[in-house]
């Protein structure tokens, strides 16, 4: 299926907002303290594709924010806009704090050396100086991306089960049009960038044969168990009697 | 390969902090401050409320949280929320809910409404509370959110130790007035004096709200009607390619 841009895409089914319901909003925005949310200081536009399938690729917003210097926490949209919407998240840390996930863990993550390197992972409205600077740390990171909302297949609402993501490793894997899509919309040129990334370096110890879906693929599966503890448990006091 | 209700095979090591690693760096908050005024981050500002409420793992109902959504309402049918562990800016990112108007929700086919939780009791029970805002302000908001439906993906399991998000997401479920469901008292007491709130005091307030009509045929809260709950596996598989570029 080729890939299409997210402002085409079927939109959330529902009727607008009332205005008695959007007054609680207000109220809230004026009243309440984001203090999580207020740490989200960045804007990253990179593409994602499923880790069970290589053909399915997602351009995706992440809005990222530190928890500390190795890790950062980011949201992700299907588009930079107010109408966007939240498919998924990601999780990015330092080579360091990858090599201390065992190693069952290691294949859910993805490396980012090719994406930075390549020009196609990029900060929008930033300088290119300033974004290199972070950039050049970024290329050496790891990231665990889920997403929840396969827009990509025409889903009007988050369906089904959650999907585990993979990054661009290597020339030749993204759809130009994709590429051409993005780089006519932001006024980038990643061939351009590619050169002035030229020097940035990848992970110290090298990419981890692990990472990547440990070169395979992964899928996520339900499996119905047995409720823990049991629900038929009288050692749980009951409200009613 | 893994699964949201093993424990992981190993834990990062650290001095113990969560997550592991060094503090913000001066030269990392001055790239941040700058590229911070030159974007927009449109999607964020969206975010229009803070909720606090609690919620119960699916595949361990004895794992209950205090949860912090931070929401954005997209039309009168549909919500999408950032979930984190805390109101503070050290805040976790636990995972991500997204809650459906009964409307909505009976539109979803049988094998996806599984995966979805009933509000009604978390709403009335005085559970679901924006901290900060007057009931009064909440009571339209409140009323409507008791008519809705939720699915919630956890991708770090703080509470279970995790020190990094391992393992596949675990799916959640609402508190309810019976059995696991319940949610102990000593979680809700924290929250209470945190917020300087009374949970038994609002759900006095909440009693006479109208709650969504108990369709027969919903299959949400699907422990409740079956005592079984669901965990997620995650497998290898032999990736799709496309023709010619190798992976990875």
């Amino acid at each position: 299926m080729d890939p299409v841009h997210a402002s085409i895409l079927p939109e959330v089914p529902g009727e607008k907002t009332k205005i008695g319901t959007s007054l609680v909003d207000t109220a809230a925005a004026t009243i309440q303290s984001f203090g999580p949310t207020k740490q989200i200081h960045q804007h990253l536009c990179a593409f994602h594709f499923y880790a069970d399938d290589m053909t399915r690729q997602v351009e995706a917003h992440h809005y990222c924010g530190h928890l500390n210097e190795d890790m950062r926490q980011c949201l992700i949209y299907d588009r930079p806009d107010a109408d966007a919407r939240l498919i998924g998240l990601e999780y990015i840390v330092t080579e360091e704090l990858f090599l201390t996930l065992p190693d069952t863990e290691k294949p859910m993550w993805h490396s980012h050396e090719y994406e930075v390197k390549s020009g196609v992972l990029f900060l929008p409205g930033v300088p290119g100086p300033v974004e290199r600077k972070d950039l050049e740390k970024v290329a050496k990171t790891y990231g665990k991306t889920i997403h929840f909302w396969q827009v990509d297949r025409g889903d009007e609402l988050p369906l089904g089960l959650p999907q585990v993501m993979m990054a661009l490793t290597r020339d030749g894997q993204l759809y130009p049009s994709l590429a051409k899509d993005v780089e006519s919309r932001y006024g980038v040129s990643f061939e351009k960038e590619r050169a002035n990334r030229a020097y940035m370096e990848g992970p110290t110890h090298g990419i981890h044969p692990k990472a990547n879906a440990a070169g395979i693929g992964l899928k996520t599966v339900l499996r119905e168990i047995e409720c823990k503890p049991s629900v038929q448990s009288e050692s749980v006091p009951r409200v009613f009697v | 390969m893994a699964s949201s209700d093993k424990a992981p095979d190993s834990m990062p090591v650290g001095d113990g902090s969560v997550p592991p690693g060094k503090p913000l760096t001066m030269g990392h908050q001055v790239i941040d401050k700058s590229a911070q005024m030159l974007q927009t981050l449109k999607p964020i500002k969206q975010m229009s409320q803070h909720v606090c409420t609690f919620a119960v793992y699916g595949h361990d109902m004895s794992r209950q949280i205090e949860a912090h959504h931070y929401i954005t309402r997209v039309n009168q049918d549909f919500l999408q929320s950032a979930v984190y562990d805390s109101n503070d800016s050290s805040a976790h990112l636990i995972g991500v809910e997204y809650i459906v108007s009964d409307r909505i929700f009976d539109t979803l086919s049988h094998e996806e409404q599984k995966l979805w939780h009933s509000h009604d009791h978390e709403v009335t029970s005085g559970m679901w509370v924006n901290p900060g805002v007057p009931e009064m302000i909440q009571k339209s908001e409140l009323e409507n959110i008791a008519h809705t439906y939720g699915k919630f993906w956890c991708t770090w399991q703080v509470d279970r130790g995790d020190r990094l998000p391992l393992g596949a997401p675990a799916l959640m479920m609402s508190p309810q007035v019976v059995n696991m469901g319940v949610i102990k008292p000593e979680l809700v007491r924290v929250r209470d004096n945190k917020f300087k709130i009374s949970t038994e005091e609002l759900r006095k307030q909440r009693a006479n709200f109208a709650v969504s009509k108990p369709g027969n045929a919903r299959a949400a809260d699907y422990w409740m009607h079956t005592g079984k709950g669901f965990a997620i596996d995650i497998e290898h598989v032999e990736m799709k390619m496309l023709e010619g570029p190798k992976y990875p």
